[in-house]
């Protein structure tokens, strides 16, 4: 798989003015240097869609501001579809689509037809494959009542459906997303996730994301980047990521009756809801299969679920476990 | 070249329908700036019948100030509405967006917003112009001259001031002021300004160069003059640009306060 990014010890430190108290200490401020991305390698192929996450602070925004061309770095090397962003900010541009979750690249008192319009001479774009494109994408994330609707108006998950369709009518090679769901209901993220998976696909297309919201990552990408205080603190795909850190199953037994009560090493009961038994289950201590065959011998089960845990508790585990090292 | 001035006219026109929107409240604010520049006009008619002249400056030469000052503030508003909230729009990090996208930032920032009461400054000035002006129909090319070099060096003393936001967090509210300054010295007649208020009104603010140079284009048409104006606003447009790169190449090092 070719590299359609590549990263080398690339680090970002800003350096601000600490206010001090009293009036003439205001004049001489003391200089604070902090390092917000400490020196960074990965390597991102083609097709991949890989998340970047990791706490507020921890050097996300500023990694993916870096690899989109805004920012200059300290010091290290990166190179994306060949190009190195900072001094070859416009060529990349074009090949390059950015959605900012807390920003918009629409006009607001505009229908979104129009900011359209105007990103098709921004990006040099020939009218007819414009047109095309715009089409298959109105169709795909069912935009044809929205068009002509001032952005402003819109939900904030119409506008984000909006944005991202902005960010793509060039055809670029590449998406950097940063936090496209934040702040949206549970159904305007689930459409935007599926958009995403889907095009990107469909179309071979590489997909960089950064965000807080850990069913994005699951969801939408097949690797996970967990950046902390500027630095990589794993690397993995995102299935192994979850077996990695958490040897555990999450096992519901729904029944008619009284919940199920199980004896077993490594299984322990968590708040469970009214005819649903949840059990979290250490598989390294006892498998799957024997928990449900116990629950069954105690008879009156009518339905079982297992799934993996939710990755907030990965991510809280591998936080924990980098705090302890 | 051409594409380039293709997308600012494509902006502008979006800029523009967006101010228009809203018509009652378009109507409103613009029928308020007339208003207020009649207001204006009435108490200087009303100051020259009781004094006739100061300074050597009569009736229409102030006409043509106020004329040439509406119409430089109304173009501006109109076509480059972005330069009135840029420092703001800069310390919100709306640089983000525009930097990922392959266009000048400059022409992108001025082109995103059309004010509404520039329509009003437009319509007052054209009516100063032609009834109190005294001008004639031969004045007519320099007087679009005075006007395109008024509204340069206006728009760039705006973006320079702008640009110091890249620099200090406090720039949101003094650039503005500056701005303001520069116009509230470019309405007054050019003969009050003597020593260092004279300098500053033709360097730091460059109050002379928006309006009572450019006037002389009219009023006292020559070489020297057209010289004078032509390069007042090459100069401070390059002042502009500079000033603004050079905060934009801050940024993208992550020293600005915005970040």
């Amino acid at each position: 798989m070719s590299a359609v990014i590549t990263v080398k010890s690339l680090a970002k430190a800003y350096r601000y003015a600490k206010r001090r108290g009293g009036f003439f200490e205001a004049f001489s401020p003391e200089h604070v240097t902090v390092e917000a991305v400490a020196g960074v390698d990965f390597e991102v192929g083609k097709g991949e869609r890989v998340a970047i996450i990791g706490p507020n602070g921890a050097g996300k925004s500023t990694t993916l501001k870096m690899l989109s061309g805004i920012l200059e770095p300290s010091s290290g090397e990166a190179t994306v579809l060949g190009l190195t962003p900072w001094k070859q900010r416009k060529a990349l541009a074009y090949r390059i689509g950015v959605v900012f979750g807390q920003r918009s690249q629409l006009w607001g008192e505009l229908p979104a037809r129009e900011s359209f319009a105007l990103l098709r001479h921004i990006y040099d774009q020939e009218a007819a494959p414009f047109a095309k494109r715009l089409g298959e994408l109105t169709e795909r994330f069912a935009l044809a009542e929205l068009l002509d609707q001032p952005v402003h108006r819109m939900s904030l998950g119409q506008r984000m459906r909006c944005e991202i369709t902005a960010s793509l009518l060039h055809g670029p090679n590449l998406l950097f997303l940063d936090e496209p769901t934040i702040g949206l209901d549970v159904t305007a993220k689930a459409a935007i996730r599926d958009f995403i998976r889907e095009h990107a696909r469909d179309h071979g297309q590489t997909v960089l994301l950064t965000s807080h919201d850990t069913r994005d990552i699951e969801l939408v990408c097949d690797r996970v980047i967990v950046v902390n205080q500027g630095r990589i603190v794993v690397d993995q795909p995102t299935d192994q990521l979850r077996r990695r850190f958490l040897g555990r199953k999450i096992i519901t037994f729904q029944s008619a009756g009284q919940g199920v009560s199980l004896n077993l090493p490594g299984v322990t009961r968590r708040a469970s809801e009214a005819h649903a038994t949840i059990l979290e289950v250490d598989t390294r201590l006892t498998r799957v299969e024997q928990v449900i065959a116990a629950a069954l011998a105690d008879g009156g089960i009518e339905d079982v679920t297992i799934e993996d845990p939710p990755m907030e508790e990965v991510i809280a585990e591998i936080y924990a476990s980098t705090h302890a090292a | 070249m051409m594409r380039a001035i293709g997308l600012y006219a494509a902006q502008s026109r979006a800029a523009i329908r967006t101010s228009f929107s809203d018509r009652g409240n378009f109507a409103i604010q613009v029928g308020g700036m007339i208003v207020n520049d009649i207001f204006f006009l009435t108490l200087w008619v009303l100051f020259f019948a009781g004094f006739r002249s100061i300074g050597g400056w009569t009736l229409p030469d102030m006409a043509l100030l106020f004329g040439l000052t509406m119409s430089v503030v109304g173009i501006s508003g109109v076509f480059f509405g972005g330069y009135r909230d840029l420092a703001a729009t800069l310390l919100r990090g709306e640089l983000d967006a525009l930097l990922t996208q392959p266009k000048g930032l400059i022409s992108r920032l001025l082109a995103r917003e059309s004010i509404a009461t520039a329509w009003g400054d437009l319509a007052g000035a054209v009516f100063v112009l032609g009834v109190f002006a005294r001008l004639q129909v031969a004045d007519i090319p320099a007087l679009l001259l005075a006007i395109a070099a008024g509204t340069t060096v206006y728009v760039s003393a705006a973006i320079s001031f702008a640009s110091l936001a890249f620099w200090a967090a406090g720039a949101r509210s003094f650039a503005r002021d500056l701005t303001d300054f520069t116009l509230l010295f470019s309405s007054y007649p050019g003969s009050i300004y003597q020593g260092a208020v004279k300098t500053i009104a033709f360097t730091l603010l460059p109050a002379g160069f928006v309006v009572l140079a450019p006037m002389g284009m009219v009023r006292d048409p020559g070489l020297q003059t057209l010289a004078l104006v032509v390069f007042g606003a090459v100069v401070y447009a390059a002042i502009a640009v500079g000033l603004f790169h050079l905060g934009v190449a801050r940024y993208r090092r992550g020293a600005s306060p915005s970040l």
